[in-house]
C-alpha cells in the first residue's frame, strides 16, 4: 500500500502543453478517481504515474520515493487497460504469472497467489484457457487477476469498464469497490463516466484542460461544484443553466431575475456578486419540481419516465429549455402548460469566470 | 431472407463455384501435363506430345536425373541457401521491422523510406556491381555468396514492421508494468504474435531462394556449388529443347518436389498468406 504525490509534474508535447504543473497527493489506500471529458488530460496523467510516459517537468513520488526516472516495472505498480492488454497466446494462468515469474518470485508462491486470485475473481475454471476463448467481461476479470498477483503498491486503472456493456459494466464496478473493500489498496481510476466516478470514489479529481477542476468527495463534488465546467460535467441529466441578473437582495440573499423576466430568490449570500454583474443561475432537475402556482412557467415537450422518478423537458416562454424532475406516477403531459419551482437552497449562481457561489 | 432470395443466393454460389473449378482445372492442366509427360520416353516424345494418359510409359528420365552423380549435392546446397536465407530473413527483417515500428531514433522516417526505396530497384539493375563485389570479396562459390545479396528484403522489413505496429501497444505496455526487460518483450510477447506474418515472409522466402536462378547462375561457376535449379538446367545439352522433352519435364518435376512438400505441411499458412488473411 503506498501513497503517490504528483508534484509540478508537467507535460509537454514539443511546443503543446497537454498538463500544466499538476500538484497533488493520493492518499494511502484511498480511491481516487480522474474524471474528465476525452481529451482532458487524465489518462497522460495515469500513464505518467505508470512510468509509461515520461513527465517533462516535476516530480513523481510513490510511497515516499522518488520514481520519476524510474522504469514502468521498478513503480511497484499494476495497471488495468481499457482494452484489457491481455498477452493473447498465453493462457489465463500464464498471464497471470508472467510479471511474477519477471521478478523471480518462486513457483509455490505464484502458485499460491493464482489460486487465490482465481477464487476471489471466479476465474478457477478458466486458468487453461487463452484470452480468445473467454468473453469481454471475463477477460477483463482476468487483466484484474493479473494486476492484483502482483499484490503492488499501487493499483493503476485506465478506463477499465468502458469496453463492457451496461449490465457488465455494473457488475464489475461493484466487483471493483469489493476489491478495494477487501484489498486497501491505493487505487487510481480514470474515467470519463460520472456514474463510475461517484460510485467508486473515496475522491473525485474532475479534470478539464489538463487542470483540476475540482477535488473532492463525490458528494461534496455533487453538491458544490466549484465551477460551472464540473457543475454541467456532474449529475444525469445535466444541471440547468439559466442566464440571469441580479435585481436585489433579501435576508442577505441574491435575489435574480431570469431571462424569460420572472424573478427568483436564491439562497445565495449577496457578497457573491456586484449588481451589474451578469449571473447563470444553476438548478438541478431534482431542484427544479413542477408546481402550478408558480410564475416561472413553460411548456412541457417531452416527458420521460423512468420508472423510480418522471423527467420533464419544460420550453420557457423565452424559448430556453430546461429539465425538471416529476413524481414517477406525475399526470403531466407533452404539450402541458407547467409551472416551475425552484428550491432556493438548491440554486447555484456562477459568475462570468464561470465560479459557483452557493446558497450558505 | 426471403426462400427466393436464399435460392437466388444458393444458385450464385454454384455459378462461382462452377467458374473457380473451371479456372483451377486450366491452372493444372499444364502442370499436370508435364506431369505425365515426364514418364514418357524422349524417343516417343521427338514424335507425339500429345498422348497424356496412354502408353509407353518409363522412369528412365527419373533415374536418369538421379544417376546424375551430383543432383543430391545440388538438393543438399538448394536446402543450405534456402533454409539459411530464410531463417536470417526473417531474423534480421524481425529485428528491422520491430526497430521501424516501436523504437524513436532520429533519421527513422528517412531510413524506412530510404529501406522501402529497394523495392523498387529492380534486380538485374544490380547484378552487375554486385558480382563485382562478390568477386573483390573472393565470396563467389561460397554459400555466403549465394545467401548474402538475398538477405537485403526491404519487402520484408516493410511487412514486418506493418505487422509490428498492428500489435496493439498497451500489450508492450502490460508487459513493461509487468517488469520485462525490452529485449524479453520482443522474444516472449511480440515473436509469438507474429507467427502469421513470419509464416508469410519465410514461406515466400523459401519458395523465391528455392526457385532463385539468375543470382546462382552469376554466383556459383563451380558444379559443386550449383543449386539445384542450376545443376538441373546444367544438364540440358539441347538448348532447343527438341530432343530429350521427357527428361526436361522429369526434371521440372523433380526441382518442384521439395516445394510441393512444403505446401502439404504449410498449406493453411501459404493459402492465408496468398489470401492476406491471418491464421489463428
Amino acid at each position: 500500500m503506498a501513497g503517490i504525490q504528483l508534484v509540478g509534474v508537467n507535460k509537454r508535447y514539443g511546443g503543446t502543453e497537454i498538463i500544466p504543473e499538476f500538484n497533488l497527493e493520493i492518499e494511502s489506500g484511498e480511491f481516487l478517481v480522474f474524471l474528465g471529458p476525452s481529451g482532458c488530460g487524465k489518462s497522460t496523467l495515469l500513464r505518467m504515474i505508470a512510468g509509461l510516459e515520461p513527465v517533462s517537468a516535476g516530480q513523481i513520488r510513490i510511497g515516499g520515493q522518488d520514481v520519476t526516472a524510474s522504469a514502468p516495472g521498478e513503480r511497484d505498480l499494476a495497471m488495468v487497460f481499457q482494452h484489457y492488454a491481455l498477452y493473447p497466446h498465453m493462457t489465463v494462468r500464464e498471464n497471470m504469472a508472467f510479471g511474477l515469474r519477471n521478478v523471480n518470485v518462486p513457483a509455490a508462491e505464484i502458485d499460491r497467489r493464482i489460486t487465490e486470485a482465481a477464487r476471489m475473481l471466479e476465474l478457477e475454471g478458466m486458468l487453461a484457457r487463452k484470452p480468445i476463448q473467454l468473453s469481454g467481461g471475463q477477460r477483463q476479470r482476468v487483466a484484474i487477476g493479473r494486476a492484483v498477483v502482483k499484490e503492488p503498491g499501487a493499483f493503476l486503472f485506465d478506463e477499465p469498464l468502458s469496453n463492457l456493456d451496461a449490465a457488465l459494466r455494473n457488475r464489475t464496478r461493484v466487483e471493483l469497490a469489493r476489491l478495494h473493500q477487501r484489498l486497501k489498496t491505493t487505487m487510481v481510476f480514470v474515467t470519463h463516466d460520472q456514474v463510475e466516478a461517484m460510485t467508486l470514489a473515496s475522491r473525485i479529481v474532475v479534470m478539464n484542460r489538463g487542470r483540476i477542476e475540482q477535488m473532492g468527495t463525490p458528494i461534496e463534488i455533487y453538491r458544490k461544484p466549484a465551477t460551472r465546467f464540473v457543475a454541467g460535467f456532474i449529475g444525469s441529466p445535466a444541471m440547468n443553466f439559466i442566464d440571469a441578473i441580479p435585481v436585489a437582495a433579501e435576508a442577505d440573499c441574491i435575489k435574480v431575475r431570469l431571462a424569460d423576466g420572472t424573478e427568483l430568490q436564491t439562497g445565495v449570500p449577496t457578497q457573491a456578486a456586484r449588481k451589474d454583474a451578469k449571473l447563470v443561475a444553476g438548478v438541478r432537475a431534482e431542484s427544479l419540481t413542477l408546481d402550478d402556482a408558480s410564475p416561472v412557467r413553460g411548456r412541457a415537450d417531452v416527458i420521460e419516465r423512468l420508472g423510480e422518478r418522471t423527467l420533464v423537458y419544460v420550453t420557457l416562454s423565452n424559448g430556453h429549455s430546461v429539465v425538471a424532475q416529476a413524481h414517477r406516477e406525475s399526470p403531466v403531459a407533452s404539450g402541458d402548460l407547467v409551472g416551475l419551482h425552484f428550491e432556493p437552497e438548491h440554486v447555484h449562481l456562477f459568475d462570468e469566470a464561470g465560479l459557483a457561489w452557493h446558497a450558505a | 431472407m426471403s426462400a427466393r432470395q436464399h435460392a437466388g443466393r444458393r444458385m450464385g454460389d454454384h455459378l462461382i463455384l462452377a467458374a473457380v473449378m473451371v479456372l483451377a482445372l486450366l491452372w493444372i492442366a499444364p502442370l499436370a501435363w508435364v506431369f505425365a509427360l515426364s514418364f514418357k520416353p524422349n524417343a516417343f516424345l521427338a514424335q507425339h506430345t500429345d498422348v497424356v494418359l496412354g502408353a509407353p510409359y518409363t522412369l528412365k528420365n527419373y533415374t536418369d536425373i538421379l544417376g546424375t552423380s551430383s543432383v543430391f549435392r545440388w538438393i543438399a546446397n538448394s536446402c543450405i541457401v534456402s533454409v539459411t536465407q530464410t531463417l536470417l530473413t526473417l531474423v534480421l527483417c524481425s529485428l528491422a521491422g520491430y526497430g521501424f515500428a516501436r523504437t524513436a531514433f532520429p533519421g527513422q522516417k528517412a531510413l524506412y523510406v530510404f529501406v522501402l526505396a529497394g523495392l523498387a530497384v529492380p534486380e538485374q539493375a544490380v547484378v552487375i556491381p554486385l558480382h563485382r563485389l562478390f568477386a573483390d570479396l573472393d565470396l563467389h562459390n561460397t554459400y555466403s555468396g549465394l545467401i548474402l545479396p538475398r538477405l537485403a528484403a526491404p519487402f520484408g522489413v516493410f511487412l514486418m514492421t506493418q505487422y509490428f505496429k498492428a500489435i496493439p501497444k498497451d500489450i508492450e505496455e502490460a508487459a513493461l508494468l509487468d517488469s520485462t526487460p525490452r529485449w524479453k518483450i520482443f522474444l516472449r510477447i511480440v515473436l509469438p504474435l507474429s507467427i502469421p506474418a513470419q509464416a508469410t515472409l519465410g514461406i515466400f522466402t523459401f519458395l523465391t531462394a528455392w526457385n532463385d536462378y539468375l543470382w546462382p547462375l552469376i554466383s556459383a561457376s563451380k558444379p559443386d556449388m550449383y543449386t539445384l535449379t542450376l545443376g538441373l538446367a546444367a544438364t540440358q545439352s539441347n538448348f532447343a529443347q527438341s530432343e530429350g522433352i521427357g527428361y526436361l519435364m522429369a526434371q521440372a518435376v523433380f526441382a518442384g518436389l521439395p516445394i510441393f512438400v512444403i505446401y502439404l505441411f504449410f498449406q493453411k499458412h501459404i493459402v492465408s498468406a496468398v489470401a492476406g488473411t491471418t491464421v489463428r
